[in-house]
């Protein structure tokens, strides 16, 4: 009997998205392949406005809720592990290797889910200043990130592109190349977790199609990449970025406080203390 | 002129089932406890029975304890990814089941569900869902390695706020490795017993949660047990100080959040709308029975008579009934002991030479009520002005200069929280930095947050509960 | 100074002494609200909500296609909001263009419905002050019985409050006897802090009501614009003793929300305020979302909209 395959469609806005060129290109799993959306320049543009209002609601929201959010997303995943299993052993894995790999995905969203209302009172302080002043240094979120995925076949380690700025704040554009089915597969979770539209996207595509508009991007206004890419590339992409003070990170640490450090900006405000 | 009254709107009681009877929960199940003596728990709104419970005795508690160790090693080989699990799964139950425990609550305390249905339960699950987040990153809190759990902690906690206060004792305990033996109040606890449902429900191991009931008695054998490695206390500082005193010499850690007596500071720059609103909430909210409530109005002369009006036309509008009814704003006071207390306390204001105020309004036949009072004409020597009413009761005292606000505010030996009013910054900034009061809130009152750490300074107790520093009262540094 | 509806106004040097205390926190504020949104209406109280929302209807219709016919056809729905009840009252006033005044004069006949018409080049009030009086003239001589006027945004927000002042003070000579209302469109003024500023101005130089909203704009009525309005209202009345109204409009779409105002001014004003000569709301759908609650009260049926007549 003939089975129903899934078409697996980039995800922005809270919506699932062909490519506006209507391009798509072949991943070959194990047992199948899928055409997946080739993103193109404009799909680019369109993420980034779409970014932009997804971290006007997602910095607003309170970090309590952001906890419970992303918990949920922990709830959705735990719910849907066989298929994410049977996605990672098409993409090369052992049975064993998938299992471990989704539960350290979902022991990193929880232990991310707790730090969304705890991180600033590990990151923000109070500045002794000499004088009558209240002074405190906080943290606000930086903005829109565009982050490049590791794509090692990986649950656990697609997350690890995508929490830490998510956490703190900011909202994400989430881009795979060789492992886009995971993601593609994991926007259904986002989708239904509460997340506001726009605050996650997920795309599909070849990194060499969209690097030089990402660069160039104004309102992209940090850029990590977790996966290895040819020093000519990086050297274009640090260039581009410098003509609007764009930050650029190359394989930031995935560890701990310091993980989520590198997405804020820092903001120190005075105050009299007077009658 | 029209005279529209609200209709009764009264909160169903079917959600709640209640036994005849409650053992204690030790070693992951209700169990037969060892005493035989019980007591009768009743609603305060209407006198009526509710259940039985039991006063806890030497034996029970013994036995208690020990399940609590043997619980901590459970506990201890449990990693913290799975202790996190287990809060969070806590949390989620208590989100589940929020209605059933807020009617519970208001029935066996005498609060109105409008504030156990928006303030408690809500405040409840929060705190699960916070410090759920806290038990796999205890290594980033305070960077230092070598802070260990207590062992068993033991908590007493009080009638005002049954489940919240619940909360804030075993979240924290738990998130942090600790294993607990806890006593709710005598005359609320049953949300604490249901509470213990959840613990089934969620399959916390065996001996990491145990809840026994009882009296002082009860509490005092607790605090006296010879395998307790800490005491958590909420309650009276009378009380707090005897516990302290039954420590000495004993190598227990001890947080203690006791009494209050809050300053809430009106400058004349206020915005005197609000400031009118956030004094009524100060003082009215949960009956008074709260003890960071702003108990000592310290108004600005300048503004005296316009506020005072104000204030009292406000106190008219609070409307005091039926804790079930959702448009009930003061509900009824906790117990006979506690009305007589506060009627005491009252009668020697009066006498003292206060000026009263009391809104007009039909108080129950049955149940604890006592109407929404102010004083004004008051002198700081009075003992209303001087001692913790804990009751629906505010007392006025007035200031010229901000430095006299500073005075009065700190003239007490309670040092809890305190309140400012002022459209003035630096004002704020200034008065907060002169406060000796361990939560001070600006243009605003009784706003809690897992968080935000609570605490007092002075006879208000030591030790903070919520947020990072809270973390600190389960936690000890290893020698 | 006493005009001849026993309105006081004020001079403006007491006036500004008034706009003096305007601090307000606008989160303490909104928690208020709030709360206050929380009160549970049910049965016997609901019901006397909803006949009382019923009276204090202005019913509205503001639009450049208003014919004599539609005009019509709301004042029959004025006078008589459902003809399968007739236990239910008439409204409290019909609000049209001044073109429109006299038709609807002529087909209220005997009815107690006022007839009330927005004048002074409303909505956005940007002309000279002879238009204004020109047209809140026509209106009357029209017949109003009620006029509607909007306050002088520009003035306002460049800081020239006196004009402002001045301006109502001068409409209000025009009216006489004719009931004022100032539309004060909160929408426009954004802070608390503004609108607490232009009630005072408006209850200072005579208004009988001050309203929130002209209803076009996408902001209209909020109530926390109408609980600063009421604070204002208040302190009014602790220095001059009179009692002004308050109206509402602009959003207003159905009959929970409508209770929540009655409810804000019960607690915050008192009873005194519950009447229509002290309070309206300005409708148009609100009044039918009453009509299927009080249909649905006194039968147990939720109700679908094509059972009351259109007006």
């Amino acid at each position: 009997m003939i089975e129903i395959k899934k078409t697996y469609k980039n995800y922005v806005g809270g919506k699932y998205v062909r490519s506006e060129s209507g391009k798509t290109f072949t991943l070959s799993l194990k047992n199948d392949s899928y055409e997946v959306p080739l993103t193109s320049k404009k799909d680019i543009r369109d993420a980034v406005t779409s970014s932009k209002k997804g971290f006007q609601n997602w910095s607003q929201i309170s970090p309590y809720t952001k906890t419970q959010i992303l918990y949920r997303l922990s709830e959705m995943i735990e719910g849907n592990k066989d298929s994410y299993t049977e996605l990672l052993i098409s993409g090369g894995s052992t049975r064993n290797q998938a299992k471990k790999d989704i539960e350290t995905a979902i022991k990193n969203i929880v232990w991310y889910a707790g730090l969304a209302d705890k991180w600033e009172q590990v990151a923000g302080n109070l500045n002794p200043v000499n004088g009558e002043y209240f002074n405190i240094s906080h943290q606000n979120p930086i903005g829109v990130v565009f982050s490049l995925n590791a794509d090692n076949n990986s649950l656990a380690s697609l997350l690890n592109s995508i929490l830490q700025p998510l956490t703190v704040g900011c909202s994400v554009i989430s881009f795979s190349e060789e492992s886009s089915i995971i993601a593609l597969k994991f926007a259904e979770d986002i989708n239904n977790s509460d997340f506001p539209d726009g605050s996650l996207n997920i795309l599909s595509g070849q990194f060499e199609n969209v690097y030089e508009d990402i660069s160039k991007h104004v309102e992209i206004n940090l850029v990590s990449i977790y996966k290895e890419v040819p020093t000519e590339i990086l050297t274009k992409i640090q260039e581009n970025a410098s003509n609007s003070v764009k930050r650029i990170i190359y394989m930031p640490s995935i560890d701990g406080i310091s993980s989520v450090l590198p997405f804020l900006e820092t903001k120190t405000v005075w105050h009299p203390k007077g009658t | 002129m029209v005279n529209w009254e609200y209709s009764e709107s009264i909160e169903s009681q079917d959600i709640v089932s209640i036994k005849d009877k409650y053992q204690n929960f030790v070693n992951g199940k209700f169990q037969q406890p060892n005493s035989k003596k019980y007591i009768d728990t009743i609603s305060p709104s209407s006198e009526e029975f509710l259940s039985k419970i039991v006063i806890s005795n030497e034996k029970d508690v013994d036995t208690a304890v020990q399940s609590a160790q043997m619980g901590f090693e459970k506990w201890e080989n449990t990693t913290p990814h799975e202790r996190s699990k287990y809060l969070f799964k806590l949390a989620r139950l208590i989100q589940e089941r929020s209605r059933e425990f807020a009617v519970l609550e208001s029935l066996d305390g005498g609060k109105p569900i409008k504030e156990s249905r928006d303030f408690d339960l809500p405040q409840v699950a929060a705190n699960f869902f916070y410090f759920a987040g806290w038990a796999d990153k205890i290594d980033l809190s305070w960077g230092a390695k070598s802070l260990k759990p207590y062992g068993v902690v033991g908590q007493i906690i009080p009638w005002n706020f049954p489940l919240l206060m619940l909360a804030w004792k075993v979240a924290p305990a738990l998130a942090t490795g600790n294993t607990v033996v806890l006593k709710p109040a005598e005359t609320t606890s049953l949300t604490a017993l249901l509470f213990a449902d959840l613990c089934e429900q969620a399959g916390i191991p065996d001996g990491v949660v145990n809840i026994i009931t009882g009296d002082g008695t009860t509490g005092s054998l607790i605090v006296n047990h010879k395998d307790i490695n800490k005491i958590a206390f909420t309650g009276s500082t009378q009380v707090g100080k005897l516990i302290q005193k039954s420590l000495a010499g004993r190598d227990v850690g001890l947080t203690l959040e006791l009494g209050g007596k809050a300053a809430n500071i009106v400058y004349e720059d206020a915005a005197i709308d609000q400031a009118v609103e956030g004094v009524v909430n100060g003082i009215f909210f949960n009956q008074g029975h709260v003890c960071c409530a702003g108990s000592r109005l310290l108004l600005q002369e300048s503004i005296h008579d316009e506020f005072i009006t104000k204030l009292e036309k406000r106190m008219q509008t609070l409307r005091v009934g039926n804790p079930l009814d959702k448009n009930t704003d003061i509900g009824a006071v906790n117990s006979k002991e506690q009305l007589n207390k506060i009627q005491e306390l009252v009668n020697e204001g009066v006498s003292d030479g206060g000026k009263i105020f009391q809104t007009e309004c039909e108080l129950p036949g049955n149940g604890f009520w006592f109407k929404p009072t102010l004083f004004t004409d008051v002198q700081p020597s009075y003992s209303i002005a001087r001692e913790e009413i804990f009751g629906p009761v505010l007392t006025t005292l007035t200031f010229r200069t901000p430095q006299e606000a500073i005075e009065i505010a700190n003239n007490t030996e309670y040092g809890l929280s305190a309140g400012i009013w002022t459209e003035k910054g630096s004002k704020i900034l200034w008065t907060a930095d002169r406060l000796e009061a361990g939560v001070v809130w600006a243009n605003t009152f009784n706003k809690f947050d897992p968080a935000s750490p609570f605490g007092g300074y002075k006879e208000s107790g030591f030790g903070r509960e919520g947020g990072r520093h809270g973390l600190l009262s389960y936690l000890k540094a290893e020698s | 100074m006493n005009n001849k509806t026993g309105v006081v106004s004020f001079n403006w040097e007491k006036t500004l002494e008034l706009l003096k205390d305007s601090r307000i926190d606008s989160v303490g504020l909104n928690e208020r609200v709030d709360s206050l949104a929380n009160r549970s209406i049910k049965k016997e109280s609901k019901l006397e909500a909803l006949n009382m929302i019923v009276s204090m209807c202005d019913l509205t219709t503001l639009e450049g296609e208003d014919t004599e016919g539609k005009v019509s056809q709301m004042v029959a729905k004025a006078i008589i909001p459902n003809p399968n009840d007739l236990d239910i009252e008439s409204v409290a006033a019909v609000c049209v263009y001044p073109s429109l005044v006299s038709v609807a004069k002529e087909k209220i006949g005997n009815s107690s419905v006022k007839v009330a018409a927005v004048s002074s080049y409303f909505p956005s009030g940007q002309v000279p002050m002879e238009s204004k009086l020109l047209d809140t003239k026509y209106a009357i001589d029209s017949g109003a019985d009620e006029i509607d006027i909007v306050i002088n945004r520009k003035a306002f927000l460049e800081g020239d409050y006196r004009k402002v002042y001045d301006e109502i003070l001068a409409l209000k000579e025009v009216c006489g006897d004719v009931h004022l209302k100032t539309i004060l469109e909160v929408g426009d003024l954004r802070t608390y802090e503004n609108i607490r500023k232009a009630s005072l101005i408006s209850l200072a130089a005579g208004s009988d009501f001050i309203k929130t909203s002209t209803g076009k704009l996408s902001v209209g009525s909020s109530r926390q614009a109408c609980y600063v309005m009421a604070k204002a209202v208040l302190d009014f009345k602790s220095l001059s003793g009179v009692s002004v109204g308050i109206k509402v409009a602009g959003g207003i779409r159905d009959a929970k929300d409508a209770i929540r105002y009655l409810v804000l001014i019960k607690e915050e004003m008192g009873n005194e305020w519950l009447t229509p000569d002290l309070f309206r709301f300005g409708a148009s759908s609100l009044l039918d979302d009453v009509l299927k609650q009080i249909k649905k009260l006194k039968t147990g049926a939720y109700q679908a909209s094509y059972y009351f007549p259109r007006g």
